[in-house]
């Protein structure tokens, strides 16, 4: 049975439409990237999920149950994209307080908040008050709110936003940790790479749209070897002015050293690497590959701003 | 149930736990004591009796009377042996020329030799017209003032008695003003108090309601503005639904002003029953501290303010909640909570008709409305024997506004804790609440 279900599900506030006829289905275990840019409706979706905002239209189901979603709670952690904590309060307390609004005995959450203080390098700051703690760490804490009352699912809104590498790898480990035990985890983004190297299966929405969704291997799938990885040794500035050439690049990725190319319809990979070698350009690498979810995100929605931001929702 | 009492905990600990609680918890009994024996205290103390010149230019006895009369005047009871006045009768017929010469050294300090603190001019046309003078220094003081009108009064009343051939004495024995012992009777029973110590109990409680009300509502308001603005508000939202978060918030808040005003009543009741030994500590005479006299707190009267308590502060602290809710930021919040505040200061004033006329029909249509029965109920039954009936209505009607406000307020509560930015219009308002 699908953890979660959404059929229809449209959100309207004033003026404009968040969330327009969205249907998805987050499957069993493993890892779900809700992906889309700024303002794309993730946040709004996740919290029409939870139960927090009421859906206009459609309906939402959530580990089986279509009208109560709050009742859930105790199966549901939750990591919001805005955190906060109260910065009064001392950590140990607040983590307990937190458990305790998800069901938990108070002894259970002191317990099981010690734990993962302790494993994520916090053990020594649980008697200190959240103010005194550096932004990373209050994130971990929040983090560890989300989780410590071990939720079959577990949402994460923007998780890996704000935090310096270490930080973010502890968090991804525990992620991915979490989906081992078979326990799903959906969590949007609106970086590819970290959804690329993470999830399993991917949701795809722009202006509150579903634009594509599936698991990732079959998307790449779909998308075919239309795409050459190239890597630059030498005159990196010629192969630019060749990757402008509509008739053999449709779309390109270029990073400077290294590019990513959709070939244009009717050209081939041959034709694009005659031209590089005629115009002298070193290249280290030249590989007919799978596109990259960065490339398939903007074939589907588009590079630049293919709508105007809503000033509301900025 | 479980979510809503780690909420409503964590509301009282944390704020329990606050500097700002343990000061404000200790201030109170030092403010309770002070107000209570600091007069006292003073009206115990020696104050230097004034300085009075009778400049005398009248004819007969008008002249000895006041001196007599002002000589007699004592601070405090009778028998007490601190005189008001220190006199100097001055006998003269150029009244005008002395009078500048006093005046002159008026509120001079030089303490060598004694300045008069004020003259009191005596003529014989003061007598016909009955307009005396007096000239000094303390004329600003009310109470000086009506003690020496009070005393030239008696002294021209009798010189111009006996001007008319009537002997002073006896007009004075049969005008002698009489003293009227009130004592309060509910249901038939006498309940011992005494008028003026019902209604020092009515104006008591009708303050306390009115700054725990404000006190107490504005921490809802700004707790809540807190969690929103901290955004702690969203990952609660998604445990508990508004109305448990805002009702937790509430109670939470609440419980810790009764828990306050509790320690500040249990002050206030040591202090007073143990005024007198206390005031023995200062060296106060006994007979200071034996005037004092404290009311006494029927068992029915508390329970019908501690019920209106309870429910006037779920109205309003309601309603702060809402207003909390629907800003973003505390300057927000000033503007926005005026309606409410306005309403308790209304609550306030009711006061005023109520104790002119307990029983009048303004009074009575105020028990009923809900936003201000927390203070005109309690205040009517604790001067005036209430019907059962009109109090039980009162309640219900009270406690359907609760209702009214709490509905109304959580449903602005649901939208406003997740809307950042400018704070909406009334009529966004009147459409977060109209929504489903």
């Amino acid at each position: 049975m699908p953890v979660i279900v959404l059929e229809g599900v449209t959100k309207r506030f004033a003026g404009h439409t968040a969330v327009e006829a969205l249907s998805l289905e987050v499957p069993p275990g493993g890892i779900y990237g809700l992906l889309g840019r700024n303002g794309a409706g993730k946040t709004t979706t996740i919290r029409m999920i939870l139960g927090i905002l009421p859906a206009d239209e459609g309906t939402v189901t959530l580990l089986g149950n279509s009208t109560n979603q709050r009742s859930l709670s105790a199966r549901v952690g939750y990591l919001p994209e805005e955190r906060g904590l109260y910065r009064k309060m001392r950590v140990l307390d607040h983590l307990v307080f937190l458990g305790e609004t998800k069901g938990v005995t108070r002894p259970q959450a002191r317990r099981q908040s010690r734990a993962w203080l302790g494993r994520l390098g916090l053990g020594e700051w649980e008697k200190r008050k959240v103010e005194e703690l550096s932004k990373g760490m209050q994130q971990k804490v929040q983090f560890i709110g989300s989780l410590l009352h071990e939720p079959e699912l577990l949402i994460l809104d923007e998780p890996f936003s704000g935090l310096d590498p270490i930080s973010s790898r502890e968090m991804r480990d525990t992620v991915v940790e979490i989906a081992r035990q078979g326990r799903t985890v959906l969590f949007s983004t609106h970086i590819m790479e970290q959804a690329e190297r993470m999830c399993d299966r991917i949701a795809i929405i722009a202006d509150g749209r579903k634009v594509l969704d599936g698991s990732l291997a079959d998307i790449k799938r779909e998308f075919g070897t239309r795409y050459v990885a190239l890597t630059f040794t030498r005159n990196a500035a010629a192969a630019g002015q060749i990757l402008q050439d509509r008739s053999l690049a449709a779309r390109v990725n270029d990073y400077g050293a290294t590019a990513e190319v959709e070939l244009a319809a009717g050209a081939n990979g041959e034709a694009l690497l005659r031209a590089l070698v005629a115009a002298d350009v070193g290249l280290g690498r030249f590989e007919l590959v799978e596109p990259s979810l960065q490339s398939i995100f903007e074939a589907k929605v588009g590079r630049d701003s293919a709508t105007p931001e809503d000033p509301a929702h900025a | 149930m479980r979510k809503l009492l780690a909420v409503i905990r964590r509301e009282f600990i944390e704020r329990v736990r606050t500097r700002a609680f343990v000061l404000s918890t200790l201030l109170g009994p030092v403010f309770i004591a002070l107000t209570l024996f600091l007069p006292l205290y003073l009206s115990g103390r020696q104050t230097a009796p004034k300085r009075i010149v009778i400049l005398d230019g009248a004819s007969g006895g008008l002249g000895a009377r006041v001196d007599s009369l002002l000589r007699a005047a004592h601070y405090g009871t009778d028998e007490s042996p601190r005189s008001k006045y220190e006199v100097e009768w001055l006998r003269t017929t150029r009244v005008d020329e002395v009078q500048d010469s006093l005046v002159r050294s008026i509120g001079l300090a030089r303490s060598t030799t004694p300045h008069p603190d004020g003259v009191v001019v005596l003529t014989d046309q003061a007598l016909d017209s009955g307009t005396l003078r007096y000239l000094g220094s303390n004329v600003g003081s009310p109470t000086d003032m009506d003690a020496l009108q009070g005393s030239l009064q008696a002294a021209v009343l009798a010189e111009r008695l006996s001007r008319a051939n009537l002997d002073p004495e006896v007009v004075r024995r049969a005008s002698s003003p009489i003293r009227l012992e009130k004592s309060k009777v509910t249901a038939g029973r006498l309940t011992g108090e005494s008028g003026e110590a019902s209604f020092f109990l009515a104006y008591v409680m009708t303050f306390v309601l009115y700054f725990a009300l404000l006190i107490y509502g504005i921490q809802v308001m700004s707790s809540i503005l807190e969690e929103k603005t901290s955004r702690v508000v969203e990952v609660l939202a998604a445990s508990l639904t508004p109305l448990q978060l805002m009702l937790g918030k509430i109670v939470g808040v609440g419980a810790v002003g009764l828990f306050q005003l509790t320690l500040w009543a249990a002050a206030a009741f040591y202090l007073t029953t143990n005024l007198g030994p206390i005031l023995g500590l200062m060296h106060v005479s006994p007979d200071v501290a034996t005037s004092a006299s404290v009311p006494s707190v029927s068992i029915d009267l508390l329970l019908v303010f501690l019920t209106f308590f309870v429910l006037g502060f779920f109205l309003y602290a309601g309603l702060y909640a809402a207003v909390g809710a629907m800003c973003s930021s505390y300057q927000d919040t000033q503007q926005a909570n005026m309606p409410v505040t306005m309403g308790i200061v209304a609550g306030f004033m009711c006061m005023f008709p109520i104790l002119n006329e307990p029983d009048g029909a303004l009074a009575r249509v105020l028990t009923m409305v809900p936003f201000v029965a927390p203070f005109a109920t309690p205040l009517r039954y604790s001067i005036t024997p209430l019907p059962l009936g009109e109090l039980l209505l009162s309640m219900l009607m009270t406690a359907l506004g609760v209702l009214g406000v709490a509905w109304l307020a959580s449903r602005v509560y649901r939208i406003g804790i997740l809307a950042y930015g400018k704070r909406p219009s009334l009529r966004e308002v009147a459409r977060w609440i109209a929504t489903g």
